[in-house]
């Protein structure tokens, strides 16, 4: 588990972290969640040992991060945002060049870069330049790098970013597996509807400061985004409107302002009750032409846009 | 194993760019075309000489040739050292770097040996030009193994200085300036002084003169002058602690001293928070004083 512990950061005057507590469950996929400036790589950062806090501890399990940086830089594999590759190298060689400065032996090292050309689905890209890669190729090349040396952790700092939404896929099925591999994963990103899908925690991060953080689901409800449910009706949007106040699972009734047709409900309760209030609205000849339910995690989103409004860093 | 991994990954993208052979084109183009003038100049293709005028010829050769090659040296060192490191933050893979196993001292090495061996594969590819001169003859085996240590030494001082600025300063276009500037400094300082302070009327026993054989002493103009030079007019020996030093030798253990202050100064700056880095040990050496 990684336990950060009341971090501060400031570059000069400027207030990047503030009293930052946080813990990060091991084995979850763990999702940052904040507006540029918010944080997010600064805290990856720490957590990778490139930046000491200025003050407060991070501990990944019993062991601090500014005692020991080197101890917890055996057990982190860190992708930053933005990161160079070295064009005159082959995927082999780039691998091979890390797995050297890992520290792996060099009769360890082949066995070691094939399995993690394999995994990242690069062995037909073995011997081919960096350079001639796309991004999203470079994008696994370099999640294979941060694998080299078998991490328990893995920091990624915007990895969809930049790329397709087939890359996006492949990507997000890839760290699907290193979950299921043992690792734990703490992500940042802002596409947040895939980070919800993915993460089984978030933290949602503003100037600086924790908003909140715990399981998804959890988190989006407590933020006033509870599970939603948008009809369609071809008419008696009215009628259809009352019939749904009555129904005692529903908490919210509201019409969409560009469309009268249109009506959206907030609601406690599961597929169940979802089931209900259908039949209900059918049962009173309201003709529903759309039944859309909306989980708590499509909404984050609209929850995020609210929350980090007018966020930026202090 | 790290240092290795290191020095390979450099040599095969230095080695690989087709920049690099054009290079050795290049420098061995300039070096035979001003030998070759010379030599035309010389009238040594139509003859006539006595074997004693043949060995002054060779001598005079292997000295133009020698200070082509420093010059040229001087040139190329810093272009292959001074963007090591502020090069990699800038092309972004130096983060990458950091969270490795990685010392501070084999990053610095790694990268001053691979920046180096392009100096060094060019002193070799320049080999069989300086053989020519043994045709004339002239010139000693001690002059070339002098005149090759000065070579070396001046590669590793430019080497290390200029990797101390990708280290100390963020942007690679102002690293190379300075080492630049640092080396036309390093090689007219003390011709220019000497011109203007001394003039030939400076006591030898004044402050003056001592400083300015201190410049002297580590001045590469001076200790080829005084490796490839032979009989009256050869630059004056030095006196350290009643030791007497040749020029080349004083210059070869200055330049020994500064390279060694040079790399630790960098080994210091290369990773962040240089002073945090070393809160650790002193907190030890604290404990350690407080036990005794």
């Amino acid at each position: 588990m990684i336990n950060i512990q009341h971090v501060y950061k400031r570059y000069h005057s400027v207030h990047a972290l503030e009293d930052l507590t946080l813990e990060i469950p091991q084995g979850a996929i763990f999702g940052l969640i904040g507006p540029n400036g918010a944080g997010k790589t600064t805290l990856l950062r720490i957590l990778g040992t490139l930046i000491p806090p200025t003050s407060g501890k991070v501990w990944f399990g019993d062991v601090e991060v500014t005692q020991s940086s080197t101890q917890i830089q055996r057990k982190v594999g860190y992708m930053p945002d933005f990161f160079g590759v070295y064009s005159d190298l082959t995927s082999e060689e780039y691998l091979e060049f890390y797995a050297g400065i890992q520290g792996i032996s060099p009769r360890r090292s082949p066995r070691i870069v094939s399995d993690l050309l394999e995994l990242v689905d690069l062995t037909t890209k073995r011997d081919a330049l960096v350079e001639t890669l796309s991004r999203g190729m470079q994008q696994r090349l370099c999640l294979a790098r941060a694998l080299i040396h078998d991490p328990d952790v893995l920091l990624l700092d915007e990895p969809a970013s930049g790329l397709d939404p087939r890359a996006r896929v492949e990507f997000r099925e890839l760290l699907r597996t290193l979950q299921g591999m043992g690792k734990t994963i703490v992500i940042s990103s802002h596409i947040l509807l895939e980070l919800a899908e993915m993460c089984s925690d978030i933290a949602i991060i503003r100037a600086g400061q924790l908003v909140m953080a715990g399981n998804v689901e959890q988190v989006t409800q407590s933020l006033g985004g509870g599970n939603q449910i948008e009809i369609r009706v071809l008419e008696h949007a009215e009628d259809a409107k009352q019939l749904l106040k009555a129904i005692p699972e529903i908490r919210n009734v509201f019409e969409d302002q560009n469309d009268s047709e249109v009506i959206q409900a907030e609601f406690n309760g599961d597929n169940q009750t979802l089931h209900r209030v259908l039949a209900e609205l059918v049962a009173h000849d309201i003709p529903v032409i759309s039944f859309a339910p909306r989980r708590a995690v499509e909404r984050l989103e609209e929850v995020y846009m609210s929350i980090t409004e007018g966020a930026s860093i202090k | 194993m790290t240092f290795t991994a290191l020095l390979t990954k450099e040599l095969r993208l230095r080695l690989r760019r087709e920049r690099f052979v054009w290079l050795i084109i290049i420098y061995l183009l300039v070096m035979g075309i001003l030998g070759f003038g010379f030599l035309q100049r010389a009238n040594v293709f139509s003859g006539g000489y006595q074997g004693y005028l043949l060995s002054q010829i060779g001598a005079q050769l292997y000295a133009l040739l020698s200070f082509i090659q420093l010059f040229l040296i001087m040139f190329i060192a810093p272009a292959f050292t001074a963007t090591a490191i502020n090069g990699e933050k800038e092309r972004q893979t130096f983060d990458l770097l950091l969270c490795s196993k990685l010392s501070a001292f084999s990053l610095l090495a790694g990268k001053l040996i691979a920046g180096l061996v392009n100096v060094l594969l060019l002193i070799a590819a320049s080999i069989p030009l300086f053989s020519l001169v043994f045709f004339f003859g002239g010139v000693s085996p001690s002059q070339v193994l002098s005149t090759l240590i000065i070579f070396i030494m001046t590669a590793f001082v430019a080497g290390t200085f200029s990797l101390c600025c990708s280290t100390l300063i963020h942007r690679p276009t102002a690293s190379t300036a300075v080492a630049y500037t640092f080396c036309a400094f390093w090689l007219f300082a003390y011709p220019v002084i000497s011109f203007l302070t001394l003039g030939g009327s400076i006591p030898v026993t004044s402050r003056w003169y001592i400083w300015v054989q201190w410049l002297n002493a580590w001045n590469p103009i001076s200790a080829l002058n005084s490796a490839v030079s032979s009989g009256p007019g050869t630059v004056s020996n030095f006196y350290v602690f009643r030791v007497h030093l040749s020029p080349w030798v004083a210059f070869t253990l200055v330049s020994l001293v500064v390279t060694i202050i040079l790399f630790l100064l960098s080994m210091a700056f290369v990773k962040p928070d240089p002073i945090g880095r070393f809160l650790p040990w002193l907190r030890y050496l604290g404990k350690k004083s407080e036990q005794s």
